[in-house]
């Protein structure tokens, strides 16, 4: 082998290895990204394509051969790594996700790729999935077992080389861990196919490792730890359904969790296995990628009367004939081609309840949208959803707001106050005196028992209400029909505070003009929040 | 202050159209813009006069189906079970209720009958819990006249959730609008049961040819 083949900068950290016990890891199987891990190594030296033991191997043999005072036989003792690179097994430690060896999703092994191989298999998924990105973060899932493989290669070593100075020096926390190391190598690869920057992206790419088969060592622990029962099922479940990227994601992050404490509590007592067994399988490998929800905020008007604010079906029939919900989402979604939306608004209306005036303050939340429109775009897509609305649901002041939209929403909902026109019937003539009467009602305290028509599925409590101030405007033509405009607390039954729900809202409208009053309809005039306002 | 006042914007609005040609060139668009959205409110909101009913239907007849137990276990003792579309019944007195026939109607009204008072129980949460569970002929309670003593029944089988307790202090409600404020109880059936229960009970169709003779 000649040495000046060899980049410098791998030189360099193979000379910083202590190569007794290096080539003893070698020739257990732990694969030089492993190696240098374990040592503390970091930096580019890990994207190199070329890290064959064999060259690694000569590479500290020459290290040894230069300095006299190391001895040779223990090397001799263990064997030599026989045969060619390819022949090895996975790396004994990280079950080869070091040596970008894994079985991808059509179940093919993918063996000893390049990190630039690795890299286009990344911007090949991101790419299918038609984002367009310009930063994004790179996430790494991988089986707990390596962390146990880990923990049981290291106390090999403490136990070998406990005297020597490089192990008295060194500490558990210096080892880099497979995914920071894998990071090490992919990173600035990706960052240049993708043209984006890493960073703390709201775009991941998630690479989630699991195993193929079920590993024997865990499961030993456990049953030795029967109080970690939980872990037990934690892991069953992860390896019974590995195929499912997001479980296998959330049952890593969680036995990885537990290993780490089950192997804290176990500290040194754990009899090491070395050296491991060899490895024939690989992991499985699945590489997805996905937006963090993005955030439409805005102002609805709802015209209709049979128009509900989210999708109402009971039984298999719809109720009303569109939805609030459906008409914003539907129309938005598109635009972003994200995977689904979901609507929230600040409070709602009755389906027969028009919404106008100020609008209500609501929020599109976009799931992993492959665009993200430019605020420059909005008017463009008010304009669009307002022709499609067909009249019936209208939007404005609509931007992107980021996931504050959530605070600015959720802020002062319960204090707002609102504001309503109510067309009233009395079941005698309205007379001046009944307007002076009602128009001096300022800050009026009501109560109210939870109202029949919605007693079947809320609690029935009685409520204190606020009714700030109240208004009529006469109707031209009618002694009985007027509009009453009024103001009141976030929460208030108006209908109810119309008829008096047999007497269960008191006052109401009706006992105090002394008299039976009705209400036909109803519509929301204003929400008074600071949200979503025009500039 | 606008807002406050529609009778006042409305006037200002009628002002405002005879000023339109002036005003046009001189207001900036965001004035514009919030006049016009005014305008639009007060075209929505008015209402058309001539499609109004003389007389609207009210919210119990718009709210509930109206059915009647004639002559409860007793000759005279006539019932009301009010359903609402959600299923809750309010249970009343009928206009022909034997109580009413005495002399000063209704006088008093005690929950106190049977095992418990109702007006104590209190249901809470959405499960209504400590509903207590009553046949159709439970005692809700006793109507007290002048000179007898009337027991009001449940009619319905299903949960009590709650009794009008205004009636302890306020019996005279049950002669002046029993079918509204004087309501006696809210029972909810359970869904399987309602048709039972609804043949039981007789329309208001029938209730009011069968009082007429």
């Amino acid at each position: 082998m000649l040495t000046g083949d060899i980049e410098p900068s791998i030189k360099d950290a193979v000379s910083q290895l202590p190569p007794q016990a290096a080539k003893d890891l070698l020739s257990a199987g732990v694969c030089v990204r492993c190696i240098f891990r374990l040592f503390g190594i970091r930096g580019q030296v890990y994207s190199f394509p070329t890290l064959a033991p064999s060259l690694i191997y000569s590479q500290l043999e020459e290290v040894i051969d230069v300095d006299e005072s190391i001895p040779r036989c223990s090397v001799e003792a263990n064997g030599s790594l026989g045969g060619s690179d390819t022949d090895l097994g996975f790396c004994t430690i990280c079950l080869g996700i070091l040596q970008f060896s894994y079985h991808d999703a059509k179940d093919k092994v993918m063996k000893n790729q390049s990190p630039s191989d690795m890299a286009s298999t990344i911007a090949q998924s991101v790419k299918q999935e038609g984002h367009s990105i310009s930063d994004f973060s790179l996430e790494i899932s991988i089986p707990p077992i390596i962390l146990e493989n880990e923990h049981a290669v290291r106390l090999h070593l403490k136990s070998k080389y406990g005297n020597e100075g490089w192990m008295q020096e060194s500490n558990s926390s210096q080892i880099i861990s497979v995914k920071e190391s894998l990071k090490f190598s992919l990173t600035g690869l990706v960052e240049n196919v993708l043209d984006a920057k890493s960073s703390l992206s709201e775009f991941r790419i998630r690479m989630t490792y699991t195993l193929s088969k079920s590993p024997k060592t865990i499961q030993n622990i456990m049953e030795k730890n029967k109080r970690f029962k939980k872990l037990k099922h934690g892991n069953e479940k992860l390896h019974s359904d590995g195929t499912d990227a997001g479980d296998a994601d959330m049952a890593n992050d969680r036995a990885e969790e537990i290993v780490k404490r089950t192997l804290k509590n176990l500290g040194d007592q754990q009899p090491s296995v070395f050296p491991p067994d060899k490895v024939t399988e690989p992991c499985s490998l699945v590489v997805a990628c996905s937006r963090a929800s993005i955030f439409f905020g805005g102002r609805y008007l709802k015209y209709s009367r049979n128009v509900s604010q989210s999708r109402w079906i009971i039984d298999d029939e719809r109720m009303g004939e569109a939805s609030v919900e459906e008409i914003i989402g539907s129309n938005i979604l598109p635009l972003c081609r994200g995977d689904a939306y979901k609507f929230h608004a600040a409070g709602r209306e009755d389906i027969d309840v028009r919404m106008l005036g100020s609008g209500r303050p609501f929020l599109v939340e976009v799931q992993n949208a492959r665009d993200v429109p430019s605020r420059t775009s909005m008017r463009e897509i008010e304009v669009k959803v307002n022709n499609v609305g067909s009249g019936l649901v209208k939007v404005k002041n609509l931007d992107l707001v980021g996931s504050q939209g959530w605070n600015l929403m959720r802020e002062g909902e319960a204090e707002k106050q609102k504001q309503y026109a109510a067309l009233v019937w009395i079941s005698r003539p309205l007379e001046d005196v009944d307007v002076e009467t009602v128009v001096s009602l300022k800050e009026m305290q009501i109560l109210q028992k939870t109202p029949i028509r919605v007693l079947h599925r809320r609690s029935p409590l009685e409520r204190g209400r606020t009714i700030h101030w109240m208004n009529i405007e006469r109707i031209a033509g009618s002694s009985q029909y007027f509009l009453l405009h009024l103001c009141t607390q976030a929460g208030t039954y108006i209908k109810e505070f119309v008829h008096g729900d047999l007497g269960r809202t008191h006052p109401s409208i009706g006992s105090i003009l002394g008299c039976r009053a009705e209400i036909l309809q109803l519509d929301v005039t204003d929400v008074k929040m600071d949200c979503f306002m025009a500039d | 202050m606008e807002a406050d006042h529609p009778q006042a914007s409305v006037e200002a609005k009628s002002i405002g159209k005879r000023l339109e040609f002036v005003e046009l060139a001189v207001v900036n668009q965001e004035g514009d813009k919030e006049a016009t959205e005014e305008d639009e409110l007060q075209r929505l909101l008015k209402p058309n006069v001539d499609e109004l009913p003389v007389e609207p239907p009210s919210s119990v007849e718009f709210n509930f189906v109206r059915y009647f137990a004639p002559d409860f276990m007793k000759e005279g003792h006539d019932q009301y079970v009010y359903r609402h579309a959600n299923g809750l019944c309010v249970i009343g007195l009928a206009p022909s209720h034997v109580a009413f026939k005495d002399d000063g109607g209704v006088t008093e009204v005690d929950f106190n009958v049977g095992k418990s008072d109702r007006s104590s129980m209190k249901v809470t949460g959405k499960r209504k819990r400590n509903a207590q569970h009553f046949e159709s002929n439970s005692a809700l309670c006793k109507v007290n006249t002048k000179d007898a003593s009337y027991i009001v029944r449940c009619c319905v089988k299903g949960s009590l959730l709650e009794v009008n307790d205004r009636l302890i202090k306020q019996p005279g409600l049950l002669n002046s609008s029993a079918d509204r404020d004087g309501y006696v109880a809210i029972v909810m059936p359970k869904p399987a049961d309602w048709l039972k229960i609804k043949s039981s009970l007789i329309s208001l169709d029938d209730y009011t040819k069968s009082r007429k003779t």
